[in-house]
Order: structure tokens, then C-alpha cells, then sequence
């Protein structure tokens, strides 16, 4: 399993680094990454936004969703094989796609004021930047939860407490720190 | 009360660096070993370490360069920010605990230690210790040269200690440093980063209640005026653009479990199961006390853009401005305390590791053991690397701005970069090896430091960070799977089963 998620972690990395390498060649705008505020120095303004993103959002659209796979993948690839139950998996499922809702409410809403140029307002920012201000840090308590909540189910059982006491003991009657080695066990190559 | 505005300011800071003194004199006593001087001896509470983690990962950048960032290029460093809650939770999920238990099982006492025990390898270990050296002696220059210049401007006011030089100042603060974290080592450390955890969140609350009285329409007012002088400036991804963004995003977000300033805090807990509480309690402090970067940026843009006053010769400028303008003078002094403890903390942590690195890690590396007397050289080298650190700070400020700054490129994104794949990787998956190691490590150095040297501008605001972290992932896992699997020691691979 192990190799598995390893493999989809590499997957999502090279896939990155593949859009990242697209957007780097693909022409920018001059304010793609601001451009100096008219009257007030040391201040910049975004200025055409529908030009910011008509080249290369999609693609930042794709590369954030493989990000955020990516960091569930690495949250799941965390937690050892035997307690990665299909509870387990739920939760990383709603970790991930709580992410991407508030991703594409984010991307999306963005698109729709750049093309109406209203927006609703909700807790002292506009909808989109609500979003983000809100549903990231929201996204991200929910792997908090999971991590705190589901402690002992999927971080660190009482049994792995007292197998980590046994290795100690072990560990300190011996001498020396066992460098010989032995080849990793297949479960989590 | 307005007649005495600085020396109230002056007053607050001053009982703050006592404290601090005071807790260094405190933990002197409980320091008996370089296990106590490192890692305080494992034996830390949940709310200590909880404290101590969330104040180290708010450096001075948090109070200065954050708010300065929305200031400059809007909603765009907010993804600093938001990001947090899923930095954090990324990063116990992979570090830990499994940095916990190496730690206890080998008797680890720095990361380069970590990586030691993790890869059996003293090349992996040597090239960590030297990449941390580097980026201590640049965070920790930043640092205090950033501590210093605003003691300067706060004596400024005074009519007592208006003249007061800047190197008076550098030596001023990087005494009060040193002095507690030489006597009392990581102790002391903690326990002054609890003290400044709790300044930094009772700041974070008062700042952001201040800044939503600045409009009489909240912060909601301050956006409309942002949205309307600039509206990307409001929406998500900023003045900066998309790619900066999430370039933040990827690199704030992931590059926290590559912190070594931070992850030792891990090493550090009594008991492996207190990571359950330490989590939520470190996010709870940090997102309290980012309200202060927020909301003072935001306010600062709006009040300017929209003619309440002048514009600020610097982005950086825009906290000192918003408590000259919105704050009571005891504000203004917790808020400025609250800075001093943003950086002390962080530099306590860097010293910290930049002398385990030092005395413990590179030795080792290169003889295959450590020095005779590990705590006393530790304190010596303390000293050592704070005056190496504040002669950087003062001939950046006097000489040359370019050492300072190609040292400054080791700050967060080199670290991510270079220690993530290393590290939070690493411990949980077996199949890294050696190999991978050097090359992402040595991609990420490469990387940094060529775009900092050649004064590399990327297309699309992709900044060198994040094409360093990219590099060092694909190298990392692209090298591990093109060499033959690694052998762990049993110990370590039974550990990695847990």
C-alpha cells in the first residue's frame, strides 16, 4: 500500500512541476504579477484580473487540486498501514474534497465577479475572499480534528505505545545503535 | 496618557526583556546536561511546547513583514496565513511523532542528529548541520538587526535616549538574548517563548479589536475602499497574482514540517500522546495572534489608498504606523512587546539549533564524535554564533546589504525546500534514501542560492522557493527510486511501523 501512495505522492509532484514548467513558458501579462500603484509608492494593484488568468488559470486551477491531493496523500502515507481503516479513509476523502469545494468556490467566485464585477459580502470580505479567509483555515481544522479526535485510531493506539516502550527496552540493552541493517520490510517500501 | 506615549512603550519593553532575564536566571539551575541545553531533556508539558512551537513558528516577519505585505500587495499574503491550519496538521501528521520517538531511541538532540539515525549516513547529517548553520546565521542577522532598529525608533521618541546609536541597540538586544539563552539554553528558551506566546496572542486580540473601530463601518468598510481602488488588491489571489499566491500557499503550507526551528519544539514533549492537545493549542495561538497581520495591513491599505493619510515610505512601516494612528500608548507597547517577543523567540530557537549544529551535529559529521563537554562549548558557541550574527546584522546596516541578504535566502523556503523531502518525508517512507537526500538537499541549496546570486526574476511571480521545493520533491523521490533500496537499522524500521 505504501508503494502505492508513494507512487500517486511522486505522480502528483511530477505533475506539478509539469504545470509549473507550462505556466513558466507560457507568455505573461505585464501585471501578471502586479504592477506599480499609479499614485502611491510601494504599493502594487493587480489591475486587469480577466488577463491575469485567461492564459494559465486553468492551469493554477489543476495544479492547486494536485496540491491539496498531495497533502492527504502525505497525511495518509503518515498514518501506518493497519489503522488505515476505511473510516480512516472517509475522513481523508472529506479532508480532501471539503478542500477542493472551497478551492473551486474560491476560484470560481473570483471568475464570476471578474465577469459581473459585483460580490457579496460575508464576514467583512467579499464571497470569494470569504472563501479563502474562512474555508482554507476551516479546510485545515478538519485534518485537525482528525488528527486529534481519531488519536489513538489513527496517529498512536495504546498497544503502539507499549510495542514503542518494548522497543526501547530492547534498543537499551544493546550496546551499540544497530547500523548492520536489514532490508525494509515489504509492507512499507 | 498621550503625553508620555513613548516612555509607556519604553516601559513595557523594558519589564518584558526583564522577564525574559528573569526566566533565564530561573532556568539556569534546571540545565545540567547539553540534553537539558538541546531538547530540555524530553521532559516538556503539552501547553509549554504548544506555546513555544506556535511563538518560534511567528517570527518578527509576522508583526513587520506580514503587515507590510497586505499593505503592499493586498489579500495576496493572506495565504500565508490561512494556509496555517493545514501547515500545522500536515506537519504532525508526518513529523511528530515518529521525531519524538527517534529522538528518544537514539538519543537525538538536533534534526541533523535525526537525519543520522534515519538515513545511517553522516554525509546526510553534515549536509543538514551546514544547511542550518547557514540559515541561522542569516535568520538570526535579520533577526536582530530588525529588533534593533525598531528599539532605535522607540528611544527615538525619548528625550533621554533619542541619540542612542543603532549599534547600542544591537548590542542592547542581542545581550538580553544571549543572556538567557546561554544561561538557561532550550529551557530557558521555552519558557520565555511561553511568556512571548502569550504577549503575541493578548496583542493579536486588542489589534484586531482597534482595527475593526479604525472604520466606523469595520473591516468590511476598509475593503470596499480597498476593492474600490483595486479590486484584484481585495479578492483572493491579491495584487501578486495566482502564482505567487499558491506559490505561498505550497511553500508556507508544506515547507512548516521542514522548519528544523520548529520540528525540534517536537522532539521535545514528555509524553508521545500530549501531541493530541499540542496541535490544536499551537494553531489556536497562532491564528490569534495573525489576526494582528491581517488586520493591521488591511486597514493601513485602505486608510491610504483612501486619503486618510499619507503614503508610507515603506510597506514595513505599517504596523509602526497603525499604532501611531489607531493605538492607546499601552497598546502600543504591548503590541511593541509583542514584537520583541515575535523575534526573540524565533532567534532563541535559531541560536539553539545553529549551536547544536555547530558543536554537536558537524564534529560528528567529520570526526565520528562529538566534542568532550558538549554543554560547556554549547554555551560558548551561543555567544560565538549571536556576535558573528549581530557583526552580519551591523555591516549589512552599515557596509553592504548583500551578505546579509544572500544569508537571508536560508530563511523559510530554503528550509522547506531542502529539510521537507529530508525529513517529513523521510520518517515515513522507507524507501528514501541517501541518495535522494543529497540531491534534494543540494538542489534546494543550488536553487536559492542562484536565483538570490543572479538576481533571478521568474515569470508569473514564481518565486525561487517554490521552483526550489518542486525541484528538491521530484530529485528527491526521482533519485530514492533510481538507487537500490536502503538498509535501516532494525530499530529504526520496527520505529517506522508504529
Amino acid at each position: 500500500m505504501d508503494r502505492l501512495i508513494a507512487g500517486m505522492i511522486f505522480t502528483a509532484v511530477l505533475g506539478m512541476a509539469a504545470i509549473l514548467l507550462l505556466i513558466g513558458f507560457t507568455e505573461a501579462p505585464q501585471n501578471a504579477a502586479g504592477v506599480a500603484h499609479g499614485e502611491i509608492p510601494a504599493m502594487l494593484i493587480g489591475g486587469d484580473g480577466a488577463a491575469r488568468l485567461a492564459d494559465i488559470g486553468g492551469l493554477a486551477f489543476v495544479f492547486n487540486c494536485l496540491l491539496l491531493l498531495f497533502t492527504v496523500l502525505l497525511c495518509t502515507l503518515s498514518v501506518s498501514p493497519d489503522k488505515r481503516t476505511p473510516v480512516f479513509f472517509g475522513w481523508m476523502t472529506a479532508v480532501f474534497v471539503t478542500n477542493l469545494i472551497v478551492w473551486q468556490q474560491m476560484y470560481f467566485g473570483h471568475l464570476a465577479f471578474l465577469a459581473s464585477g459585483e460580490t457579496g459580502w460575508f464576514l467583512g470580505f467579499p464571497a470569494a475572499t470569504a472563501w479563502q479567509v474562512y474555508g482554507v483555515w476551516f479546510a485545515g481544522v478538519i485534518l485537525i480534528a482528525v488528527y486529534s479526535g481519531g488519536f489513538r485510531s489513527y496517529i498512536l493506539s495504546e498497544s503502539d505505545e507499549r510495542r514503542f516502550e518494548r522497543l526501547l527496552r530492547e534498543a537499551r540493552t544493546d550496546a551499540e545503535p544497530d547500523f548492520s541493517g536489514e532490508r525494509i520490510s515489504e509492507s512499507r517500501r | 496618557m498621550e503625553a508620555f506615549r513613548q516612555e509607556i512603550i519604553l516601559g513595557v519593553i523594558v519589564l518584558y526583556m526583564a522577564l525574559c532575564v528573569a526566566i533565564g536566571l530561573w532556568s539556569m539551575g534546571r540545565t545540567r546536561s547539553a540534553g537539558d541545553f538541546f531538547i530540555a531533556g524530553r521532559g516538556l508539558g503539552p501547553i509549554v511546547v504548544s506555546l513555544a512551537l506556535f511563538a518560534s513558528t511567528l517570527s518578527g516577519f509576522g508583526f513587520v513583514g506580514g503587515p507590510g505585505l497586505v499593505y503592499s500587495v493586498g489579500v495576496s499574503s493572506f495565504w500565508m496565513v490561512v494556509i496555517s491550519a493545514t501547515a500545522f496538521g500536515l506537519g504532525f501528521f508526518l513529523v511528530a511523532k515518529r521525531i519524538r520517538m527517534i529522538a528518544e531511541l537514539r538519543g537525538c538532540m538536533s534534526i541533523p542528529d535525526v537525519i543520522a539515525a534515519r538515513y545511517g549516513s553522516e554525509l546526510a547529517r553534515g549536509l543538514v548541520a551546514l544547511t542550518i548553520v547557514l540559515g541561522v546565521l542569516g535568520y538570526l542577522a535579520t533577526q536582530i538587526l530588525a529588533m534593533s532598529v525598531v528599539m532605535q525608533s522607540i528611544l527615538a521618541g525619548t528625550e533621554r535616549f533619542a541619540d542612542t546609536s543603532l549599534f547600542s541597540c544591537v548590542l542592547l538586544s542581542s545581550a538580553v538574548l544571549v543572556f538567557y539563552c546561554v544561561t538557561g539554553g532550550v529551557i530557558a528558551s521555552v519558557y520565555t517563548d511561553v511568556l512571548q506566546g502569550l504577549v503575541m496572542m493578548v496583542a493579536g486580540i486588542l489589534i484586531l479589536i482597534a482595527a475593526m473601530q479604525a472604520f466606523d463601518g469595520g473591516l468590511r468598510e476598509a475593503g470596499e475602499i480597498v476593492l474600490a481602488d483595486d479590486s484584484e488588491s481585495m479578492m483572493p489571489f491579491g495584487a501578486a497574482g495566482i502564482i505567487t499566491s499558491l506559490g505561498w500557499f505550497f511553500v508556507f503550507g508544506i515547507g512548516l514540517a521542514g522548519q528544523p526551528h520548529i520540528v525540534t519544539k517536537m522532539m521535545m514533549n514528555r509524553n508521545l500522546a500530549d501531541n493530541r492537545s499540542i496541535l490544536p493549542l499551537s494553531l489556536l495561538g497562532y491564528m490569534v495572534s495573525a489576526f494582528l497581520w491581517i488586520s493591521i495591513g488591511l486597514v493601513m491599505r485602505a486608510v491610504v489608498v483612501g486619503g486618510s493619510a499619507e503614503p508610507l515610505a515603506l510597506p514595513d512601516d505599517a504596523a509602526a504606523t497603525f499604532l501611531a494612528m489607531f493605538a492607546s500608548p499601552l497598546l502600543a507597547g504591548i503590541v511593541f512587546a509583542a514584537l520583541f517577543a515575535a523575534i526573540m523567540s524565533t532567534s532563541d530557537a535559531f541560536l539553539n539549533i545553529g549551536t547544536a549544529a555547530v558543536i554537536h551535529d558537524i564534529p560528528r559529521a567529520l570526526r565520528g564524535r562529538p566534542v568532550r563537554n558538549e554543554l560547556f562549548w554549547a554555551r560558548v558557541v551561543t555567544v560565538v554564533l549571536a556576535v558573528v550574527a549581530a557583526g552580519f546584522a551591523l555591516f549589512s546596516y552599515y557596509r553592504d546589504a548583500t551578505l546579509v541578504a544572500l544569508l537571508g535566502a536560508f530563511g523559510w523556503s530554503t528550509f522547506a525546500a531542502s529539510l521537507f523531502p529530508v525529513l517529513a518525508i523521510g520518517l515515513n517512507w522507507k524507501r528514501a534514501t541517501t541518495a535522494g537526500t543529497v540531491a534534494a538537499v543540494v538542489s534546494a541549496l543550488a536553487i536559492n542560492f542562484t536565483v538570490q546570486l543572479a538576481g533571478v526574476t521568474l515569470p508569473w511571480g514564481i518565486s525561487g522557493g517554490l521552483a526550489a521545493f518542486v525541484t528538491s520533491l521530484v530529485l528527491f523521490f526521482a533519485v530514492s527510486y533510481a538507487t537500490p533500496p536502503p538498509k535501516l537499522a532494525r530499530d529504526i524500521d520496527r520505529m517506522m511501523e508504529i
